[in-house]
């Protein structure tokens, strides 16, 4: 079952790094997040720590796949912009890129040989950070760049999880990162930086001074 | 072994009728009946064909050839884990250029008749075959390599019975050829054919110059291609096992669902932009890719 999970992970991976429009990322997030609590379900439902698999598997669906679309999706209405207009990179570059990306993690998962980590688990973990990286790389605008990141953090969620059943404490840390990072920036963005600049360009920031 | 070939040509007649009864219904009209595709070239085969003056021999010939080279890519594809009406090592790559042979005797008429459109028209669709073919040969190599057969009938035959993940794969590839069908034959979202103006067409305006039988001709081989598909759809998908007459109603149930999901999909989806095009062919090839690394796990190369 995992393996399946697992596949139509790397298939909303690969439209996320196509998508253009703001409604399609917020999909794709949740989406992701809802195969993130299927997957952490049936990974850690065989462990003999009863809370921290509830704690584990209800933040996953509460925070991944319910509030930080809806987060998210507030944040689309208050930008009054439905899609992305300028990209770093077209979009056929950055699915090239992608696709390297996946066979660079394939090869990486198979020349580290951890002990005691499955390698599938491995292989997506890799694969989905990349993609939250090369997302990052790849546009110019801040949503894309918000949506890198969770997808990044899905990645590091998704590494907790290849050791989940015997580091409680690293899957713990892993939703303490997903909390901070999705709190605090969207935190930010919705109440401060984006009442003020519609569609905001991360290349305007460079014309800051200190 | 003819009943595969046979049911490919007897389903080749109603799916488009299909498609656009449900394009139809979809948009609140009752539609024509599911034959008129059909009969619309039965009407065609009855006319004579019109020739520019500018245009060669290769013109007249072309249809003729993309249609045979579709019958004879038909033969090699098997039904109910029988064999097909011919088979040889690597005979995939025999069908994949046979179709290419009919696109490209399509595209060198095309650009026969010196028109700018349809140069342009010949342009998109080199293109296009050019980046959804490495999705094909990645889907038939991955199959090749976790069969370790290189033959249709061979991978057919053994595909479904191995391992716990075929559905999986058989899932994944069959939205593959699906996707690959739809480019294949022109429609949605890569190609509408129902445009009615020239410069956002890509295969309707290769073929402007023709009329009468060739025209007809022309659509027949767009029905059979979706014949085609539906049969490797119903390979993928139905374990070589059953009975051949679960078989025969397994490919007339493939037939009706992939025949009503073009039509919804043509129904409630806009024609990409020309621009955005090369990025969806290539998640095609992605798709695929993602398929070599399910089968690589299966198959525990890397796990």
């Amino acid at each position: 079952m995992n393996i399946v999970i697992i596949v139509l992970f790397g298939v909303t991976l690969m439209y996320v790094s196509v998508a253009e429009r703001f409604d399609t990322y917020v999909k794709l997030v949740a989406i992701q997040g809802i195969l993130l609590f299927f997957l952490a379900f049936s990974e850690l439902s065989g462990s003999k720590d009863m809370a921290s698999l509830v704690f584990v598997v209800t933040e996953t669906l509460v925070f991944k796949a319910i509030a930080v679309p809806l987060l998210l999706r507030s944040i689309i209405k208050k930008m009054r912009v439905a899609k992305v207009h300028t990209k770093a990179l077209p979009a056929f570059y950055s699915l090239l890129l992608v696709l390297f990306a996946m066979g660079v993690s394939v090869v990486l998962a198979d020349m580290l040989k951890i002990g005691r980590i499955e390698k599938t688990f491995m292989i997506a973990a890799l694969f989905t950070v990349f993609t939250g990286l090369i997302l990052v790389i790849a546009h110019k605008k801040i949503f894309p760049h918000l949506v890198g990141f969770l997808v990044l953090e899905n990645g590091v969620f998704m590494f907790s999880l290849a050791v989940g059943s015997e580091m409680p404490f690293l899957v713990n840390s892993g939703i303490l990162l997903d909390l901070f990072a999705s709190v605090l920036i969207l935190g930010l963005f919705a109440s401060r930086i984006g009442k003020r600049l519609n569609d905001p360009n991360v290349e305007e920031l460079s014309t800051l001074k200190d | 072994m003819m009943v595969g070939y046979l049911l490919m040509l007897i389903s080749s007649i109603f799916f488009l009728g299909i498609v656009n009864r449900i394009k139809s219904i979809a948009s609140g009209r009752k539609g024509s009946s599911v034959l008129q595709p059909f009969r619309d070239v039965l009407k065609l085969f009855k006319k004579g064909a019109v020739y520019s003056e500018t245009s060669s021999l290769l013109f007249r010939v072309a249809p003729t050839v993309a249609i045979v080279a579709v019958l004879t890519s038909m033969l090699v594809v098997p039904f109910a884990g029988g064999n097909a009406v011919f088979s040889f090592s690597g005979d995939f790559v025999f069908f994949a250029y046979m179709l290419a042979l009919g696109r490209f005797t399509m595209i060198i008429a095309a650009l026969d008749t010196g028109s700018s459109f349809e140069g342009m028209g010949a342009n998109r669709e080199t293109l296009y075959g050019l980046l959804v073919e490495p999705a094909f040969f990645v889907m038939m190599g991955v199959l090749a390599m976790i069969t370790g057969l290189t033959s249709f009938t061979e991978i057919f035959k053994a595909f479904n019975t191995i391992g716990d993940y075929s559905l999986l794969l058989g899932l994944l590839f069959s939205y593959l050829v699906i996707l690959i069908a739809m480019v294949e034959n022109s429609r949605l979202p890569v190609d509408d054919p129902k445009t009615h103006l020239e410069l956002t067409m890509v295969h309707e305006v290769m073929i402007l110059d023709n009329s009468g039988f060739d025209l007809g001709l022309i659509h027949l081989t767009t029905f059979l291609k979706f014949g085609l598909y539906s049969m490797i759809l119903t390979n993928l998908l139905v374990p070589p096992t059953w009975a051949i007459g679960y078989q025969v109603v397994c490919f007339t149930a493939v037939v009706a669902v992939f025949s009503v999901l073009v039509g919804l999909l043509e129904s409630f989806r806009a024609r990409n932009k020309m621009g955005k095009n090369p990025p969806y062919l290539l998640t095609l090839t992605a798709l695929g890719l993602l398929g070599l690394i399910v089968a690589l796990l299966i198959i525990q190369k890397i796990a």
